[in-house]
């Protein structure tokens, strides 16, 4: 029983340590935590609130380099466009090279509104000659009524914490390259 | 299986349960909570609100709790709020129920329910906002300022019309002893001029209503002042002239009444907006040239008039020496007045900008028409009434009455400078402007903050590249705080102007140092947040 109760603290505490770090990043922020490098990575872009108490009706992502072949998911009740541009270098499609896709998905013509809650998704391919350990970025601007925009575009400095932030930008760890 | 074993298990299935819905319960919690942030309040943030509100209100995203609320006066005292209620997603706070005219500054500090502390400012100003912090402290005091004018005119009249008529008593009229009553009058409403002065510029100074005249606090507040030795000395000039009057005729009386004449010359320059400007080497002596002149020709006007009612001869002779020398008094009192304008008034503008620049122009009118009966005396009356014709005397003295009523009202005039800044000064404050460089690896931005001291002010940043090129950011925040004094960031969102970022106005209720930062949305994706600090003065 004494166990028991030990165990129970500790999970407690963890619990509380856990659900304490990620509030402390719940802007909008990416579901999927980390993703290995050379792989395809589902973003879940998660919109916790509004602007200022009003209701988002559009969804801008811009596309960070290295994420290729991104093929964003349809909404019910959104307008889906995809802003294409030519990408800083070429990228490997199962030996074709790929050199220029999608860089910004908009979602636009929603109603979210402040006390509602909705993910936004996309998915592409996380290049395979990024760096493991770093952040990939995936800023998001949420567009309400009157002119009203957040923006989660803020990207740490070297020697900044993204709690640092005020507007952090959703970001997802990249890890080693798995398989093969 | 044993039950002990039995029971293990259990529990372990329970943990296990329990370990779950834990790390389901914060993930969800996690990705539906956020930080919370203010949506509104009310008096919202930068208004004017005719009344104090009874209850402030700040509603944010999600229920919080403060940790700290703290209301900066119009003086810049600060006071902590401790009376508020919580009401859902609202903090309502209920302010002292004295809050006076003037901006004030809400700094608030909440921790919402994921226990991340948030904070920032609120400004609101009650009737009108903070345009001078020191200078709407207080309402202004009517009787007061009437009992300082009444002062100031009779100081004039004591100092100009006695002083001046005892001057002209004795050096154009020869001793005579017809103006004797006139000239006295005049010194007495002068010495009573002299103490009310010293009286109401205690009450002004204090800041007390006109009940408390007699407190002797309020005369020695209103001695110490610069308008102290004026008074010293105004009160020795009228007993001088006094003396001047009691000494008869001959030398003796003459050189007292050019002392007095040079004494209230001299209690003037010591004080008074024009005696305080720069340049100080010409600014005293021309002030002390310009009302040593007004005294001899204000004084001479009692004492012709007296002649001529007296007798006609010894009235052409009077006005004889009079005429004589009364071109270089006008001579001295226009350059100096020119001078002294000039200084005070700077640009043409200030003439009909400012309360300063209209007296002066209502004073200059004066003064035209009372140079259009100067002259008419001087070339048409004055060799008519020096011959002894009647009707040349007829209208000689009553055109001396005329000018004796305009030098009054032109007094009159004058004496509410006291009450008006010359837009010397009001220019000495809109060019006292701050100016912060700031620098990231993105941007550069020149800030100017005018005027730099507490108030309201206004910012304005032109924002280029690093390397100085063209920058045309989306938009443009200005936050400032002030973590010395505990003061969260008050933000304001930037106008775009022809080639600046402007905010035209923001109340800052204290001076120190404060932390500045721009919050520079170069494209849609790309900030940068450039940070500084300004001085601001009290």
């Amino acid at each position: 029983m004494l166990k028991a109760i030990t165990l129970k603290t500790i999970i407690t505490t963890t619990a509380i340590l856990v659900f304490g770090s990620t509030a402390a990043l719940a802007h909008v922020t990416l579901e999927g935590k980390d993703a290995p490098v050379g792989s395809t990575y589902k973003a879940v872009l998660r919109v916790p609130h509004g602007c200022e108490g009003k209701p988002t009706n559009t969804v801008r992502v811009q596309i960070p380099e290295g994420f290729y072949g991104v093929k964003p998911q349809p909404k019910a009740g959104w307008t889906l466009d995809k802003v294409k541009g030519a990408y800083a270098k070429a990228y490997d499609n199962h030996g074709s090279p790929v050199t220029e896709g999608v860089k910004e998905v908009v979602w636009s013509g929603g109603n979210l509104g402040d006390d509602e809650y909705d993910e936004f998704v996309l998915r592409g391919t996380i290049a395979a000659d990024l760096k493991a350990g770093d952040m990939l970025y995936f800023p998001v601007i949420q567009e309400c009524p009157e002119g009203l925009k957040e923006r989660w575009i803020e990207v740490p400095a070297a020697g900044q914490k993204a709690s640092d932030l005020e507007l952090p930008a959703p970001g997802v760890k990249l890890l080693q390259k798995t398989g093969n | 299986m044993t039950p002990l074993c039995h029971k293990a298990l259990s529990l372990t299935g329970t943990l296990q349960r329990f370990v779950f819905a834990i790390l389901l319960w914060s993930v969800m919690t996690a990705a539906a909570s956020a930080h919370a942030s203010l949506n509104t309040t009310e008096p919202r943030d930068g208004s004017v609100v005719s009344t104090a509100p009874r209850v402030i209100a700040l509603t944010f995203s999600e229920p919080v709790s403060p940790t700290s609320l703290k209301l900066t006066r119009p003086d810049g005292s600060i006071a902590p709020l401790k009376n508020f209620v919580l009401k859902d997603k609202a903090v309502e706070i209920t302010p002292p129920g004295d809050l006076k005219d003037g901006s004030y500054l809400l700094s608030w500090r909440v921790v919402s329910e994921d226990g991340h502390p948030i904070g920032g400012s609120v400004v609101f100003s009650i009737g009108r906002s903070n345009a001078d912090v020191r200078g709407t402290a207080a309402d202004i005091d009517w009787p007061v300022r009437a009992g300082l004018w009444i002062g100031k005119l009779a100081l004039y009249v004591g100092l100009l019309f006695g002083v001046g008529g005892a001057f002209a008593i004795h050096w154009f009229a020869d001793g005579s002893r017809n103006a004797l009553r006139q000239v006295l009058a005049t010194l007495c409403i002068g010495f009573a001029g002299a103490l009310l002065s010293a009286g109401f510029q205690g009450l002004d100074t204090v800041g007390e209503p006109i009940s408390r005249l007699v407190a002797p606090a309020v005369w020695k507040a209103g001695m110490a002042t610069s308008f102290g030795p004026t008074v010293i000395f105004a009160i020795a000039a009228l007993a001088l002239a006094g003396l001047a009057l009691a000494s008869g005729r001959g030398r003796d009386a003459r050189w007292i009444s050019i002392s007095a004449v040079i004494t209230a010359a001299f209690s003037l320059c010591l004080s008074g907006h024009a005696s305080a400007a720069d340049p100080q080497w010409l600014m005293r002596p021309a002030v002390f040239l310009h009302v040593a002149a007004i005294a001899i020709w204000a004084g001479a006007l009692l004492p012709l008039l007296a002649e001529f009612g007296q007798d006609k001869e010894a009235g052409g002779a009077a006005l004889h020496r009079f005429s004589v020398f009364i071109p270089w008094a006008v001579l001295v009192l226009a350059v100096a007045g020119g001078v002294l304008a000039v200084v005070q008034i700077r640009t043409p503008a200030g003439l009909v900008t400012t309360a300063y620049g209209i007296v002066f122009l209502v004073k200059l009118g004066l003064l035209a028409l009372l140079f259009a009966l100067a002259a008419i005396n001087r070339w048409k009356l004055t060799s008519g009434s020096k011959k002894g014709e009647p009707a040349a005397i007829r209208q000689l003295v009553r055109s001396i009455a005329a000018e004796t009523v305009i030098l009054l009202l032109i007094f009159a005039v004058a004496a509410t400078w006291r009450f008006t800044p010359p837009p010397r000064t009001l220019l000495a404050e809109v060019q006292r402007t701050a100016a912060v460089h700031l620098e990231t690896s993105k941007a550069v931005a020149d800030v100017k903050i005018t005027p730099d001291r507490v108030g309201q002010l206004a910012i304005s940043a032109v924002i280029a590249k690093s390397d100085r090129s063209l920058l045309d950011p989306q938009e443009v925040a200005v936050v400032l705080s002030n973590p010395g004094a505990g003061i969260e960031p008050i933000r304001r969102k930037a106008e775009k102007g022809k080639d600046s970022w402007t905010v035209p106005d923001i109340v800052l209720p204290i001076p120190g140092r404060w932390r500045l930062r721009l919050d520079v949305i170069i494209s849609d994706f790309e900030i940068t947040r450039m940070e500084g600090e300004i001085e601001i003065a009290p």
